[in-house]
């Protein structure tokens, strides 16, 4: 197995006259990884995945995707897919002749029949573009973009619109293309799916990435949490605490089951059980809000 | 490339309304000067209607629905599904443009055909065709500038008028009067030394390197309609 990065970016620039919208930016994609890229809104994912798609240029930097500029396409294209964040499809055209236009054209070879059942579209094969529902044609979209199970597939917000089973359904299909090898890149506003997914994840905020890791090393940075409430007339607690706005008490802790462990201890010696008890892990959305706030 | 291009051939005769005003409205109105030849070429010449039928053709179909396909294809996102593939951007333009192209070429052919069949057939075949060649190549990079600058295939219906209506206007001015005054203005016009051409074609009596020479003002216009397009157009809407 090759140790070249499948992406490799290097202090990329992108800007659209005066607004900076990618600044910096340096962020490497190994081979087999799914790597989440999130942001804020305006944080400049979709410039970023764009230019390192190859659909828009770099306005300083260097983007390499296969050791190749991704700007060219008879290089690159035919190893990729690509699910934009936008459909782009003739509302005139049928899903069948869609995904064999598209499929078609990225030089890679598939059958229709085999990715509509994928994307669970088969009945839908004679259907206008026109006639199907937002969450349909997000996986007409997903069907052109693993046709022919490309190397790379990149996947900009996959299950925006997708109910339950449509959602379960298009991760266990990249769930088959990873084992076959495939590298991912993924944008979602959903945090929980990058969470259990990603196996690393780059946080991007105002043009530039303020943190990058794996999920664990990402949640690690700031302090887990317990959340309780106690009777009033009850003693201080052995912890430091803040008060919620919903009149908990919050306790912040980098070792979690010791200090779990001595507030419990505590409670049951005085006689006291405490209500709305929550104990956790940080999670990414906190990661994210000490982002946005900072 | 021909795998858009068929696409667009299935999308071109699902959409009714680019059917009908880009395909059957520029025959009709040929079919008027071909059944009132006898009238028109006692206002202009034989070769007048050769060409204002090429101009009908070429303005109203070839170049509106080049302008409003594009527009289209844009707004809804197609042309950057197409770019997120491994075709080259020229690729994608001749695949979209192929199917509207040899649709006039092929209704062009069939009308000319027409006229010689009722009214006596052009002096000069070989030269009338250059003079078709040269008029659709002109009108496509007319078409792809002005697409540049049409926001949606509704736009078009606004954005196309000055162009098609100014290159009707041209052809019947140069293909009835002539261009014993004002020579110079009517052929460095666009469509001027066309109508001319396919005129002089269709009547003869002008010598050959005469009429080489006017193909001359209709290429440089394909190069400024061409280098405008490569400035003008656009692959994704404005944000």
């Amino acid at each position: 197995m090759s140790s070249t990065p499948v992406i490799d970016v290097e202090r990329l620039n992108v800007k659209y006259g005066d607004f900076h919208a990618v600044r910096d930016l340096s962020f490497q994609v190994r081979r087999g990884e799914l790597y989440a890229l999130l942001g804020t809104n305006g944080a400049g994912k979709t410039s970023a995945l764009e230019t390192v798609e190859g659909h828009r240029p770099a306005t300083s930097g260097t983007v390499r995707v296969f050791g190749e500029s991704p700007r060219d396409r008879r290089a690159v294209r035919p190893r990729m897919g690509i699910m934009l964040q936008e459909s782009g499809f003739s509302p005139d055209l049928t899903v069948r002749e869609s995904v064999r236009l598209i499929g078609g054209l990225t030089q890679r070879v598939d059958t229709v029949e085999r990715v509509l059942g994928v994307v669970g579209l088969t009945g839908k094969a004679g259907t206008k573009v026109a006639q199907l529902s937002g969450g349909e044609k997000r996986r007409l979209d997903f069907a052109t973009a693993l046709w022919g199970a490309p190397e790379l597939v990149f996947l900009d917000e996959p299950t925006t619109g997708l109910d339950i089973g449509s959602r379960d359904a298009l991760w266990d299909a990249v769930d088959r293309l990873r084992e076959d090898g495939s590298t991912v890149v993924l944008t979602t506003h959903y945090l929980e799916e990058a969470q259990q997914r990603a196996d690393r994840i780059g946080l991007m905020h105002q043009g530039s990435l303020r943190r990058e890791g794996t999920v664990a090393e990402l949640t690690r940075t700031l302090p887990s949490v317990i959340r309780f409430a106690l009777p009033p007339d009850a003693p201080a607690p052995p912890l430091a605490t803040t008060r919620e706005p919903d009149g908990r008490l919050l306790a912040e802790t980098f070792d979690l089951p010791n200090d779990l462990y001595t507030l419990l201890a505590w409670t049951r010696h005085h006689g006291l059980e405490p209500q709305g008890l929550e104990a956790g892990p940080t999670r990414l959305d906190d990661v994210f809000r000490s982002l946005s706030s900072s | 490339m021909l795998s858009i291009a068929r696409s667009e051939l299935i999308q071109i005769f699902r959409n009714r309304l680019v059917l009908v005003t880009s395909m059957i409205m520029p025959v009709a109105v040929s079919a008027y000067f071909l059944y009132q030849h006898e009238t028109f070429e006692s206002l202009g010449s034989l070769g007048y209607i050769a060409a204002i039928m090429i101009f009908t053709v070429g303005a109203f179909g070839l170049y509106a629905t080049t302008v409003t396909t594009l527009a289209s294809r844009r707004q809804n996102l197609f042309l950057k599904r197409l770019r997120s593939t491994a075709v080259s951007d020229a690729g994608i333009l001749s695949g979209l443009l192929l199917p509207v192209t040899v649709i006039a070429l092929v209704q062009v052919t069939v009308l000319l055909a027409v006229l010689a069949a009722v009214a006596g057939g052009p002096a000069n075949v070989p030269l009338l065709a250059a003079a078709v060649v040269a008029t659709v190549a002109m009108l496509l990079g007319l078409g792809l500038a002005t697409a540049g600058l049409t926001n949606s295939p509704e736009h078009a219906q606004v954005t196309t008028l000055p162009i098609s209506l100014g290159v009707i206007a041209v052809a019947s001015w140069v293909g009835i009067s002539g261009t014993e005054d004002l020579a110079l203005l009517k052929r460095l016009l666009p469509g001027g030394a066309a109508t001319e051409l396919a005129r002089d074609a269709w009547n003869g009596g002008a010598a050959l390197g005469d009429s080489l020479l006017l193909l001359a003002p209709t290429l440089a216009w394909v190069v400024v309609a061409l280098s405008l397009a490569s400035r003008l157009f656009r692959w994704e809407p404005r944000r």
